[in-house]
């Protein structure tokens, strides 16, 4: 047992992303309240791959000796690699978890259930605690660099040798440019956006803002937009400081997903739709005429800036 | 000797089911359970994969008690071949490590080739379950899956991973277990002749063995977070759009 917390960094354009900094900074302040450690870890070895990316965890684990709590942001790789590293080690595991605190000498995790319905909050019995942070939710005003003096260790990983599966192709949709569960600003679009070519005025908004775009059930069903661009319930759940809902209705499993969103703005052209009941400003009209307004008045807003 | 396939699956409140907290212990569910929207669409791809491959043996497995033989009642009105359940109604309630360790001794014994799980089942919403028990058989598992391709002959199957970036094709040695995304499958919906039989089909229940200790405890349950009031925009259009730019530079959210 070292007297460590571990936060697996994702390392985006040479720089933490946004949730890494995020829970570097959550391990920092949890660490500093028992006199703990929090190390930065990065898992170099490019492409990801369960198999080999958890042995080379585990060897860590062996080699520095297990810390209080291992937290990873919850991308599609972490959520391979997490609970597979908690049945390894039989330990206990959160996933999604939007908030983390002491309760004694052990390691609370609060975390939805039920697709975001109700929440719960659990205490680690066993250690080391394992924790997948849902994209964003740590989100601190102002978002500060965590400290350079945090610990730092690289592990580097040989993906070609070892046996395993094998990553053959790595195809990048164009559509996530910019990560939509990453983002700190996100523009969706729905059903009241008429058909798919009028999403070039949710782009161009999203453009105007430095936002990601989004979609609703209803539209990527009807195949306006690819899935990764779905947020709800069997789409991505997110939270991103600004989210602008535009011709959305905001049924229950749109709204599961995007209701721990800081700040949001409905546009909708019925003054009764759901959407407004989970939004913090809401503007009736038609997303047809109200998103190129407010592209143009934001563009003239952020210039002056 | 043909493939076997294991499908996980489990029965979860209905996405527009009304659950709310009751008190710190206790959640209100109301009575409408589906079986896991995941889970279906990887009975769809096991179905699919036996249509390619005939000499295919598809088994349904479920842990827990009443909910888990609904949850294989519709696996046998879709048209999985065989049917199991694993422990009963403490399994419904127990931590994921626990049911993984349960769903994993009993595939030991089935020695399948493909395990086939939904991403998520929607109750705890963790994820876990699937990965997990890939590390209990000690074989490779591949999460989020959204294409699958299968060959017997060379014991290998190519699968599709969508990921944050997009979506990477990765190949790997059978046995293997992929936990399914949408997109992967389209479930089709049983006709009622099929529905009618599922409810006459015997359903074999074995002992859970678990070794697992609680890792984690419950502290109490809480509130989804709610949002004040929304405040609309009052002035006419296009002045609604200044004023709604104001409020937004107020919060500090275009800084």
């Amino acid at each position: 047992m070292t007297n460590e917390i571990w936060v697996l960094c994702k390392i985006k354009d040479g720089q933490p992303t946004r949730t890494s900094k995020q829970m570097l900074n959550a391990a920092g302040a949890l660490a500093a309240e028992k006199d703990l450690a929090p190390v930065k870890i990065v898992l170099g070895g490019e492409p990801y791959e369960a198999t080999r990316h958890l042995a080379a965890l585990g060897q860590l684990i062996d080699s520095r000796g297990k810390p209080w709590a291992i937290l990873a942001g919850a991308g599609a790789n972490d959520l391979e690699l997490m609970p597979r590293l908690a049945a390894r080690l039989r330990t206990g595991y959160a996933g999604s978890v939007v908030g983390l605190r002491w309760e004694g000498d052990r390691l609370a995790a609060k975390r939805p259930v039920y697709g975001g319905r109700a929440y719960e909050e659990i205490a680690f019995v066993q250690t080391p605690a394992l924790v997948t942070v849902r994209p964003g939710a740590f989100s601190q005003p102002g978002e500060l660099d965590p400290p350079e003096t945090m610990g730092m260790e690289t592990v580097a990983i040989d993906v070609s040798q070892s046996p395993g599966p094998v990553v053959l192709e790595q195809e990048a949709t164009a559509s996530t440019a910019e990560d939509l569960s990453e983002a700190p600003r996100v523009v969706a679009g729905g059903r009241g956006m008429g058909t798919a070519g009028n999403f070039k005025l949710i782009e161009e908004l999203a453009d105007a803002l430095g936002a990601a775009v989004g979609a609703s059930r209803a539209v990527v069903d009807a195949g306006w937009r690819p899935h990764d661009e779905q947020v709800g319930k069997s789409g991505k759940t997110i939270c991103p400081e600004l989210y602008i809902a535009c011709g959305i209705s905001g049924a229950i499993h749109h709204v599961l997903g995007m209701n721990t969103a800081k700040v949001v703005v409905a546009i909708n052209t019925d003054p009764e739709a759901p959407i407004f009941k989970n939004a913090d400003y809401g503007l009736v009209g038609d997303a047809l005429k109200v998103v190129p307004a407010l592209t143009q008045a934001l563009k003239q807003s952020l210039n002056k800036e | 000797m043909g493939l076997k396939i294991v499908v996980l699956v489990k029965q979860v409140p209905d996405h527009e089911a009304i659950i709310q907290v009751k008190s710190a212990t206790e959640l209100d569910i109301e009575d409408r359970y589906v079986c896991s929207f995941y889970d279906e669409i990887a009975m769809e791809a096991a179905l699919s994969i036996k249509k390619e491959h005939p000499d295919t043996e598809l088994t349904a497995l479920s842990a827990g008690g009443r909910r888990a033989v609904d949850a294989l009642r519709r696996a046998v009105a879709m048209g999985i071949d065989l049917v199991e359940r694993v422990g009963d109604e403490p399994l419904d309630s127990a931590e994921s490590l626990q049911v993984a360790e349960a769903l994993a001794t009993r595939l030991k014994e089935h020695r399948p080739d493909l395990v086939l799980c939904g991403k998520l089942a929607g109750h705890d919403d963790q994820a876990a379950v699937g990965p997990m028990v890939a590390e209990f058989l000690g074989i490779p598992h591949m999460s989020a899956v959204v294409s699958l391709k299968v060959d017997p002959a060379g014991r290998k199957a190519r699968a599709g991973r969508q990921v944050e970036e997009g979506v990477w094709t990765i190949e790997s040695d059978l046995p293997l277990l992929v936990s399914t995304e949408k997109g992967l499958a389209e479930p089709h919906i049983p006709v009622v002749t099929r529905v009618m039989k599922a409810m006459q089909a015997k359903i074999e229940n074995f002992p859970a063995q678990i070794e697992s200790k609680e890792s984690v405890r419950r502290i109490g349950y809480l509130p989804p977070p709610s949002r004040p009031e929304v405040l609309l925009m009052t002035k006419e259009f296009p002045d609604n759009v200044a004023e709604l730019v104001g409020r937004l530079q107020e919060t500090g959210a275009l800084s």
